[in-house]
């Protein structure tokens, strides 16, 4: 059975406020079984993280509908946790108290939630940092703390918005090892949304590459390299042949859109 | 943005000259009071200027003792710091709800915010007289002064502040499926803190102004009164000393809010 059924979804932006109605998806259908870890790329624009923010009930979309084993997905709830391109972290908050905030909002015990913090801090090397603000950490460890505080709640499904495309390229590559590392210990299901081509290839078992606005999914690659990778695995032909498939399909993408230099930029930062 | 400050103070300067470093500010002020001081002394006793016109710094101190012992000061002052707690406690109280309710609250903005944005322009001794008829010649008045001084700034701060909040932070709570209370709770009212802090302080400066001046028309007791009665007594000492005693009242309160902010929200020191 599968997990995480989007049937149909499609969303208009309301300009009713003056000017069109913006049509950012339409008619958007996959499907992610239990313990998969899928990407989604696509040019700037083409409402991938739009995708993230409806399965996470922070949007309704316009028509069709989300479910998770089998429930639709009306409001925002614990079984989804979302990781943020921005962390999104509370900066009054130490590092352990950011990442009991869905653990309060859940409604457990100090005690409890104290316990189950310490031990994500720890999962992702930060145990040290516990009562650190975030202003004093890196990007990186920001980062670590914004997964600790999602995978604390114990979430269904985790929903990564371009969680690392605020991080320079080498902090990036060792993060998606650390994210591989600690999926590869508990595959929970986690969608991943990126414009970083090398990155979605490396990290999932599928890429669904999406089209330019309004996004529509243009094709679903099952990318079967062996695991546990190693970031070698870039150099391998099976990769670089998904690399050039995934590369055309976009440039085709951006070209009939119009919108070349824009998109074109985000793309060429997956090489 | 602090980040970035906090890392050029601590590039700026070699770590062991922090504390001297820290020491320069305070000590060049503290020099700058005592060369006036010692000046003041000197054109004053000297008569180079008439010293019932201007005073002079030992004089302020021995008419201080004298005030002080004769027990005039003490009940007066008294009288003015309870009317000020009496005034500004509520204000502090009703200006954040009210300042919540405000930014929170689209309509209610769009209806009041020309109001008080004359009213924040609008000088409050101004109101005096018909404070007086509202609330007759007594504590009441004055205690309606100090509120209606302070409550403004307080509104306007707060709820600028909570419009500030971070759409990231909101988001993050919202994405554990927080409802509308705990959203607030949790993200609004921390997040518009520094804010709301700000307001008071301000309120704090033109709270104590009005209490003063209203004190002045209408009072048989408290400092304002003081001033009043001793304008018309040849020596300007005692009203120095009146001076200096407000001055002090209202630096004291702006700093020990300053400690308050710093022990409740560290997160802003960038330290």
């Amino acid at each position: 059975m599968s997990h995480l059924v989007v049937d149909g979804v499609r969303l208009v932006y309301d300009q009713s406020a003056g000017g069109e109605d913006f049509l950012a998806l339409d008619n958007v259908n996959f499907e992610i079984g239990d313990g998969e870890f899928v990407t989604i790329v696509g040019p700037s624009g083409c409402g991938k993280s739009t995708l993230l923010m409806l399965i996470a009930a922070l949007l309704r979309p316009s028509a069709g509908s989300i479910r998770l084993n089998g429930r639709e997905a009306l409001s925002p709830g614990w079984d989804r946790a979302l990781v943020f391109q921005d962390f999104a972290l509370l900066p009054w908050r130490t590092v352990l108290k950011n990442v009991e905030l869905g653990l309060e909002l859940k409604g457990l015990a100090a005690a409890e939630r104290q316990e189950i913090a310490s031990r994500h801090l720890a999962m992702v090397g930060l145990r040290a940092f516990e009562r650190h603000f975030p202003h004093q950490l890196s990007g990186g460890m920001r980062q670590r703390v914004g997964i600790a505080r999602a995978l604390s709640v114990e979430p269904e499904i985790l929903l990564m918005d371009e969680p690392f495309g605020a991080l320079d390229a080498q902090i990036r590559q060792v993060m998606g090892s650390e994210l591989l590392r600690i999926w590869e210990r508990d595959r929970k299901t986690i969608l991943f949304v990126t414009h970083d081509i090398d990155e979605a290839i490396y990290l999932a078992d599928r890429v669904i590459v999406m089209s330019a606005s309004p996004g529509r999914v243009v094709r679903e690659i099952k990318i079967a390299l062996e695991r546990p990778r190693r970031l070698e695995i870039r150099n391998r032909p099976e990769f670089t042949a998904y690399r050039e498939e995934i590369w055309n399909l976009l440039e085709e993408q951006v070209r009939s859109s119009g919108s070349w230099e824009e998109a074109g930029d985000a793309a060429a930062r997956g090489d | 943005m602090t980040l970035l400050r906090a890392e050029t103070r601590r590039t700026a300067r070699p770590r062991r000259h922090a504390s001297l470093a820290r020491l320069e500010r305070p000590v060049i002020g503290m020099l700058a009071v005592a060369a006036f001081l010692l000046a003041w002394q000197i054109v004053g006793s000297q008569e180079i200027i008439r010293s019932d016109l201007i005073s002079y710094p030992s004089q302020i101190a021995a008419t201080f003792f004298e005030m002080s012992r004769s027990g005039e000061l003490g009940s007066n002052v008294g009288v003015t710091l309870i009317e000020f707690v009496e005034g500004f406690v509520p204000a502090c109280v009703f200006g954040i709800a009210a300042g919540l309710a405000l930014a929170l609250n689209r309509r209610l903005r769009y209806l009041v915010a020309p109001l008080f944005a004359a009213l924040y322009s609008a000088p409050m001794i101004a109101f005096v007289p018909v404070i007086v008829v509202w609330f007759g010649v007594g504590r009441d008045s004055k205690i309606a002064m100090v509120f209606l001084a302070g409550v403004i700034p307080i509104i306007i701060n707060t709820a600028t502040g909570v419009n500030e909040v971070s759409e990231a932070w909101i988001r993050a709570v919202r994405a554990f499926g927080a409802k509308r209370r705990q959203i607030i709770v949790k993200a609004i009212l921390p997040g518009a803190f520094p804010a709301v802090m700000a307001g008071i302080r301000l309120g704090v400066g033109r709270a104590i102004v009005s209490l003063v001046a209203a004190e002045m028309y209408v009072s048989i007791l408290g400092i304002g009164r003081l001033i009043q009665v001793y304008s018309n007594s040849g020596s300007a000492a005692p009203i120095f000393v009146l001076v200096v005693i407000i001055s002090s009242f209202g630096l004291i309160c702006v700093n020990a809010l300053r400690v308050l902010e710093q022990r409740l929200a560290p997160w802003r020191g960038g330290g």
